[in-house]
């Protein structure tokens, strides 16, 4: 699969124009980076139309026509999503590293950035959208249920969506990029491990929560397993100079005047 | 000699950084070089606007949600402590890698970003708030005065005692021009009272502790005018100690900048 997968790739020679060229290259990112601003677009219009109207009471018929539903629908969907594609990057991994030339392996981590521009977006949509929507609807709402709809958009959406970006994406590298296979990337790991404890998490939260109705102070201490949890992005950096190191040396010998793709 | 000898790098290492230096007069790297920097960097700062919000909001957030939050005892202590525990770590790693004192403005400037979305979205169009009662404060000055500090002195002992001291205790004045016209005096049913106090008073949030009364209490407004300068003392102090904690908390993540065999 290796050798037949060489032949496609081309490092900058191909002979689209220069825009066209761009979108080719990057068409994984720009595809599903619009899959999940449309995605994202989508869920925080159902919010801002049903969350007040309907979604104040979790005893009312409305609550559990308009928003169950969406919680139900939403773990499916994402467990399915991880699953899948967990499993399809498992079965069909790489066997023999060797076989891996080094335009396959550095058009690998082309996609494996794109893979993280795609989850990036996917941050940045969260970090403007989610997070203090919960903390906007808990200072204004009464607190009836662990389900109230701000928490099934972030605790059972939009966190676990990343999530289920990361896990497979964490497989894939490791089982599709040689300097990764065999072993286990530490920083990486650390980053998959740290935002997947969010969602057992949410118990503490929650358990929290069932002390009182309406006290919802934002920094109060059983906020902080999210926070702890959170300093797991510190690992973006060593990951970022694993990646830079490895593309760097890979960049530096593809490039080469000297260099002969036949004498691998 | 050899150039292996002289420098007690191995032969491959030697190699591989000769063949990284004569890359750099390569314009095909040149721009390889380059497309990958500007990935990593939307990657890493797509990623470091959730990490901060999530930091910031579930530690500090309710001292920047609400202008009568933003009092003299704790809005200029918390606020920083929370940031320069963010910033630290990737101060350290970008800092010790590649040379760039960047890390603090880069944060600071994003939550302004990623804040001002949020209110608007969530706040303002969600739950109805005016942006004039729950604007975000400002803290990308402090993040220059740190990263200059960084910057000039090339020192991380000095910068965390110069710059950390300084990003704690400029909070309030950094803010003062925005905030002046929240604190001027008003008399209310025949108690003196602040125009953010007001507004605290007119837009009630219904399930927070503080919907009706005013933030600031005990003996804070009987103190003889000194509170502000005492906390920005303190929080200056706070800075340092945090800041230093932190980066040594950078120190050790970066270290793990390696592979495992097994997970356990």
């Amino acid at each position: 699969m290796a050798r037949e997968n060489t032949q496609s790739i081309a490092l900058d020679g191909s002979a689209d124009s220069k825009v066209a060229g761009h979108f080719k290259r990057n068409r994984f990112a720009y595809v599903f980076g619009a899959i999940v601003i449309a995605a994202g677009t989508a869920i925080r219009i159902y919010l801002d139309t049903m969350g007040f109207t309907v979604g104040t009471d979790y005893y009312s018929e409305e609550f559990q026509k308009y928003w169950m539903p969406v919680l139900y629908g939403e773990l499916i969907l994402l467990s399915s999503f991880t699953i899948i594609l967990s499993v399809y990057c498992w079965m069909t991994r790489e066997t023999d590293a060797s076989s891996i030339s080094k335009e396959l392996e550095l058009s690998r981590y082309w996609k494996l950035l794109g893979i993280f521009t795609v989850m990036g977006i996917w941050a940045g949509c969260v970090a403007s959208n989610a997070v203090e929507s919960d903390a906007a609807w808990h200072q204004v709402t009464i607190r009836d249920t662990d389900f109230t709809p701000t928490h099934i958009v972030i605790f059972y959406f939009a966190l676990p969506f990343l999530t289920a970006m990361l896990i497979p994406a964490f497989i894939w590298t490791h089982t599709r990029i040689p300097a990764y296979m065999n072993k286990i990337s530490v920083p990486f790991l650390a980053v998959v491990c740290g935002i997947l404890m969010i969602m057992p998490n949410y118990g503490f939260n929650e358990w929290g929560h069932t002390f009182f109705y309406a006290e919802e102070l934002f920094a109060a201490p059983i906020h902080y397993g999210f926070v702890f949890l959170g300093w797991s992005l510190f690992f973006l950096v060593p990951l970022a100079m694993q990646l830079i190191g490895n593309m760097a040396r890979l960049i530096a010998e593809t490039t080469a005047e000297d260099y002969n793709p036949a004498a691998e | 000699m050899s150039e292996a000898q002289s420098t007690g790098l191995s032969d491959v290492e030697v190699k591989a950084r000769q063949l990284d230096l004569k890359s750099l007069d390569n314009p095909r790297a040149m721009k390889l070089y380059r497309r990958f920097d500007g990935i990593i960097i939307l990657v890493l700062f797509t990623f470091l606007v959730l990490g901060v919000q999530i930091q910031f909001t579930l530690t500090a957030g309710d001292w920047d949600y609400w202008i009568d939050w933003r009092d003299r005892r704790w809005w200029p202590l918390v606020a920083p402590f929370s940031l320069l525990l963010f910033i630290a770590p990737f101060t350290y790693g970008i800092w010790e890698r590649v040379r760039l004192p960047i890390m603090a403005t880069a944060v600071t400037t994003l939550l302004c970003l990623v804040s001002w979305l949020s209110r608007y979205l969530n706040f303002y169009e969600f739950t109805h708030f005016p942006l004039s009662f729950t604007f975000p404060s400002t803290y990308i000055g402090l993040g220059i005065l740190l990263d200059c500090a960084l910057a000039i002195s090339r020192s991380l002992i000095v910068s965390t005692l110069i710059g950390g001291g300084l990003f704690g205790a400029l909070v309030y004045p950094i803010n003062w021009s925005f905030m002046a016209p929240y604190k001027v005096p008003v008399e209310f049913n025949g108690m003196l009272m602040s125009v953010a106090d007001m507004m605290g008073y007119q837009y009630i949030r219904t399930t927070t502790p503080e919907y009706l009364r005013i933030i600031e209490e005990s003996t804070l407004r009987t103190f003889g005018g000194s509170v502000t300068p005492l906390t920005a003392v303190f929080s200056a102090l706070c800075g340092m100690v945090v800041y230093a904690a932190f980066l040594w908390v950078g120190y050790k993540i970066n270290g793990l900048d390696k592979f495992t065999k097994r997970i356990v």
